[in-house]
C-alpha cells in the first residue's frame, strides 16, 4: 500500500505562501479551505478534493436535492460551477451563457446573466457537441472560453464584460471548449480541433487586458514550440526540432495536437502541465513517425510559455488516444521514497504516475482492459506494442482494439485525489472498437479524420465503471460497475465521501474507502459534468452538479435527442437502450443534508 | 447500359480529378472552381417554405440534371467521403455532428434544389459552403447520392417494452 508523504493541502499551502511573496495577488490562493470553488479543478494540483467534512459517510444517505435550475440549453453539460463568496457561477454549453446566482436569498435568484454573441458556425466545427469545461475566477473576473474561439473576462460583481479576445479561428477548424487556468498575470488557453487538422497551440493572455502575451505550438519546430536547447529537457529524447522531425512529409503542419482539457500548476516548480490531443488525421500512415508532441504531456513556464519538458504517452498514435485528461499533482510515497508525482489516467487505458519535476514515468498500469500495448517500458517511456492492433489504411479494418477511442476514461471526466485515503477516483469506459482507416484529404474547414470505428462492449459486458485507484502501486482498490459508459468527473471530500454521476442520469455518493453507494438520485438527464462542493452563506456544506447528457454521447446515440424532427436516428447498436433512461437538457442541481 | 450523357462524362472527369488520390492539385491550389454561369442557381430558393400571401418567390428554378442516375449517385458516394462530408454527417450519412441525411427528413428541405442550396451555400449552424470547391456539377453529384439513399426503417417510434 502507498502512503502520502504529506497532505496535498499542506504542501500547497506552503507553496502558495512562498509563491505569494512579492507577487501581485492576481489569482486567488484557493489552497486553504475557504469553502469556495474558484477554479475548475478546485486547486492548482487538480485534486478535486475538499476538506469540507460535514457530509460524511455516516450521513450521506440523507442527501437530498435542495435546488434546481434549468439552464435552457440542450448541449452536453460538461464542466462544473464555481462558487466565489456568496455567488454561484454557471457557464452553459454554446451559446455560453454565464449565470450568477445569489446564494444568500431563498431560491437563489439570479444576480445577472451575461449572454455573449457566439457564432453558430462553431456548432459545425466543434467535433463532439457544443460543450464548455468551465470558468476560472481570478482578480474579480470570471474567465472562460466561448465555443467560437474567444476568451472573455466578465466582472464577477456586475456581470459586465471586461475584455474579449479572439484566440482561435473557426475557419482553421479551431474551437474552444477547454477550461482556462490563471497563474499570476497569465490566462492559459488552448483550442480543440484534432478532428480538423489544426496546428495545435497554447497561449498566455494578460489577465488584466486579455492581450495575447505569448503563443506556443504543441508541435513543429523548436522555435514555434518555444523550446530552447538550454531549457528544454525531455526525459527520454534529445535533439533539435523533435516536434517537426518526428512527422514525415511535414505532416505536423496539419498535425492536430489540440488542447481541450485541463491545466494544472505546481507553484514550487513554476510549471504548468497539460496534455495534448490526437495527431491528425486518424489514418496514421499519412504522418509517419512518432508525431511529437501530440498525445503528450507538456510542462511549461506560465510567464512566457517556455517548454521545459515533454513526454509522449502514445507515440505515433493510431487509435485517437488523446492525452487531454487531467494531470493531477500529488505527493506520494513509492517504494519508501517520497515523490512529487503527477498522475494521469490516459485514454489509452494506462494510468501513469510520473515524476513531475523530470517527466520520467515511475509507474504505468492498465486501469481498464488494454490490448493495443502490453505494457510501458519504464527505461524508454515507450509502450510495448501489440503488432496485431496497429492500424493504418494499408491494414484495413483492424478488429477488437481496447480501449475504444472514447478512452479508458474520457478526458472530459476528471479524476479526484484524496490525501486522506491516498486514493484516486475516476470514471471509466469499458468499450472496444474496430478501426478501419483510409486515406483522407485535408480540406480546410472540414474534418480530417479518415477512420470508421464502431464500438462494442469490452470484456465483462458492462460498459463503464467508477473506481478507486492506488497510484503508488498501480492497483485498483474498488470498482462500481455501471451499465453505461461513465462520463462524470469525480469529487472527494474530507468526509470520505466520493461523488459521481452516471450517463443514465443518477447522481451518487459513495464511501471513498469501500465504494459502497450511500445515496443516489435521478437527476433528469445523464451526467457528463463534474460535481463540486462548497460552504454556502448559511454555513452549510452543499454539493452541486450539472445534469445534461451530451458530449460524444449526443452524437453516438442520436436517439437520445428529441429537439430536431429533421434528425431522427436509430439507436447505437452496442447501447440500444440508453434513450430509455435519458434525453438531453441542462439542469443545475444542489444537494444538501 | 445506356450511353453516358455529357453531364456524366463531365462528372466522371471531374471526380477523377478530385478524388483524394488525385486531390493534391485541386485542394492545394486554392483557386475557386470555375463553372458555366448558365448552370448557376438563383441566390435563394426554398421551394418548400411557407410564402407570405402565397406569393411565389421570383427567380429561376433548379433541376437536378442527374436525378435518379445510379452511376452519378455512386460517384456521389465517393465524393461524400473524398470531401470529408462523412466527417460531420457520419458514414453512409447516418449522422454525427451534422444531421442524419439518410432518414428522409431535412432541416432545410429535401427537394433536390433545397439540398443543392444547403451544400452550395452552406447553412448557418456550421455547414460550410462547398459551392466554391465543388462547383455546380460536384454539388449535383452529391445531391444525387443523398437522394438515392434507401428509405430508412420505421424509426419515429422507439419502444422498449419487455
Amino acid at each position: 500500500m502507498s502512503r502520502v508523504a504529506r497532505s496535498a493541502a499542506l504542501t500547497w499551502l506552503a507553496a502558495a505562501l512562498g509563491w505569494g511573496q512579492g507577487m501581485a495577488a492576481a489569482a486567488p490562493p484557493a489552497t486553504t479551505e475557504d469553502g469556495q470553488w474558484t477554479m475548475p479543478s478546485k486547486d492548482y494540483a487538480a485534486t478535486r478534493y475538499s476538506t469540507l467534512g460535514d457530509i460524511s459517510a455516516r450521513n450521506a444517505r440523507s442527501l437530498h436535492p435542495v435546488w434546481t435550475f434549468s439552464t435552457g440549453v440542450l448541449g452536453g453539460h460538461e464542466g462544473q460551477p464555481l462558487v466565489v463568496g456568496d455567488t454561484m457561477y454557471v457557464v452553459t454549453p454554446w451559446p455560453n451563457v454565464l449565470y450568477a446566482f445569489d446564494l444568500t436569498r431563498e431560491g437563489y435568484p439570479l444576480k445577472w446573466k451575461y449572454r455573449p454573441e457566439v457564432s453558430a458556425n462553431a456548432l459545425g466545427v466543434a467535433c463532439c457537441d457544443s460543450v464548455n469545461r468551465g470558468a476560472f475566477y481570478a482578480d474579480g473576473k470570471i474567465i472562460y472560453n466561448l465555443l467560437d474561439g474567444h476568451t472573455v473576462a466578465v466582472d464577477a460583481r456586475s456581470g459586465h464584460e471586461v475584455w474579449k479576445t479572439q484566440i482561435a479561428d473557426l475557419g482553421n477548424g479551431e474551437t474552444t471548449t477547454m477550461a482556462p487556468l490563471v497563474v499570476r498575470d497569465r490566462v492559459i488557453v488552448g483550442a480543440a480541433g484534432g478532428e480538423f487538422g489544426i496546428y495545435g497551440w497554447v497561449k498566455g493572455l494578460e489577465l488584466s487586458s486579455g492581450r495575447i502575451a505569448w503563443s506556443a505550438r504543441n508541435l513543429g519546430t523548436d522555435d514555434e514550440m518555444r523550446a530552447r536547447a538550454d531549457t528544454f529537457r525531455p526525459p527520454y529524447e534529445h535533439g533539435a526540432d523533435l516536434g517537426a522531425h518526428s512527422w514525415g512529409n511535414e505532416s505536423w503542419r496539419t498535425g492536430g495536437a489540440p488542447v481541450w482539457g485541463w491545466i494544472s500548476y505546481d507553484p514550487q516548480l513554476d510549471l504548468i502541465y497539460y496534455g495534448t490531443g490526437n495527431p491528425s488525421p486518424y489514418n496514421a500512415e499519412q504522418r509517419p513517425g512518432d508525431n511529437k508532441w501530440s498525445t503528450s504531456l507538456l510542462a511549461r513556464r506560465p510567464e512566457d510559455g517556455t517548454l521545459v519538458w515533454a513526454y509522449q504517452f502514445t507515440p505515433h498514435d493510431n487509435w485517437d488516444y488523446d492525452a487531454t485528461g487531467a494531470m493531477v499533482l500529488a505527493d506520494l510515497t513509492i517504494a519508501g521514497q517520497p515523490v512529487k508525482a503527477l498522475v494521469h489516467f490516459d485514454k489509452n487505458g494506462f494510468a501513469y504516475t510520473l515524476d513531475r519535476a523530470s517527466g520520467r514515468v515511475l509507474l504505468a498500469k492498465p486501469f481498464t482492459p488494454v490490448n493495443w500495448a502490453q505494457s510501458v517500458d519504464l527505461n524508454t517511456g515507450r509502450p510495448v506494442l501489440n503488432p496485431e492492433k496497429q492500424t493504418g489504411a494499408s491494414r484495413g479494418n483492424v478488429k477488437d482494439i481496447c480501449p475504444s477511442l472514447e478512452g479508458g476514461v474520457s478526458p472530459a471526466s476528471p479524476p479526484a485525489f484524496s490525501p486522506r485515503t491516498h486514493l484516486f477516483y475516476t470514471a471509466t469506459n469499458n468499450l472496444c472498437m474496430d478501426y478501419a482507416s483510409k486515406h483522407t484529404g485535408h480540406l480546410k474547414g472540414t474534418p480530417f479524420v479518415g477512420v470508421v470505428s464502431p464500438y462494442s462492449a469490452g470484456p465483462g459486458g458492462y460498459l463503464g465503471s467508477f473506481m478507486a485507484w492506488d497510484a503508488a502501486s498501480g492497483t485498483k482498490v474498488w470498482e462500481n460497475k455501471e451499465p453505461f459508459p461513465n462520463w462524470s468527473g469525480a469529487l472527494v471530500t474530507a468526509g470520505d465521501v466520493v461523488f459521481y454521476g452516471t450517463l443514465d442520469g443518477w447522481f451518487k455518493s459513495a464511501d471513498a474507502r469501500t465504494g459502497r453507494v450511500l445515496s443516489k438520485f435521478k437527476v433528469g438527464s445523464g451526467v457528463v459534468g463534474n460535481p463540486i462542493t462548497y460552504r454556502a452563506p448559511d454555513g452549510r456544506q452543499y454539493v452541486a452538479v450539472y445534469a445534461g447528457f451530451g458530449g460524444d454521447w449526443a452524437l453516438l446515440t442520436g436517439d437520445t435527442r428529441s429537439d430536431d424532427p429533421a434528425d431522427v436516428r436509430a439507436p447505437a447498436d452496442y447501447m440500444k437502450d440508453i434513450a430509455r433512461y435519458t434525453s438531453q437538457g441542462g439542469i443545475v442541481w444542489i444537494f444538501g443534508l | 447500359m445506356r450511353p453516358s450523357t455529357g453531364f456524366e462524362r463531365r462528372a466522371q472527369l471531374w471526380l477523377r480529378a478530385t478524388l483524394p488520390i488525385f486531390a493534391g492539385t485541386l485542394l492545394s491550389c486554392g483557386q475557386p472552381h470555375q463553372q458555366p454561369t448558365a448552370a448557376a442557381p438563383p441566390a435563394v430558393a426554398y421551394e418548400a417554405h411557407i410564402t407570405a400571401g402565397d406569393a411565389t418567390i421570383p427567380g429561376g428554378s433548379l433541376r437536378n440534371p442527374h436525378a435518379g442516375d445510379a452511376a452519378v449517385a455512386r460517384n456521389g458516394a465517393l465524393l461524400f467521403t473524398a470531401m470529408n462530408c462523412d466527417g460531420c454527417h457520419g458514414g453512409d450519412a447516418t449522422g454525427w455532428v451534422g444531421p442524419n441525411l439518410g432518414a428522409g427528413r431535412w432541416r432545410y428541405g429535401g427537394a433536390d434544389a433545397e439540398v443543392f442550396n444547403s451544400i452550395y451555400f452552406g447553412r448557418p449552424r456550421g455547414m460550410p459552403a462547398f459551392g466554391g470547391t465543388l462547383g455546380v456539377e460536384g454539388v449535383w453529384t452529391l445531391v444525387t447520392y443523398l437522394r438515392s439513399l434507401p428509405p430508412p426503417p420505421d424509426i419515429p417510434t422507439e419502444s422498449w417494452q419487455n
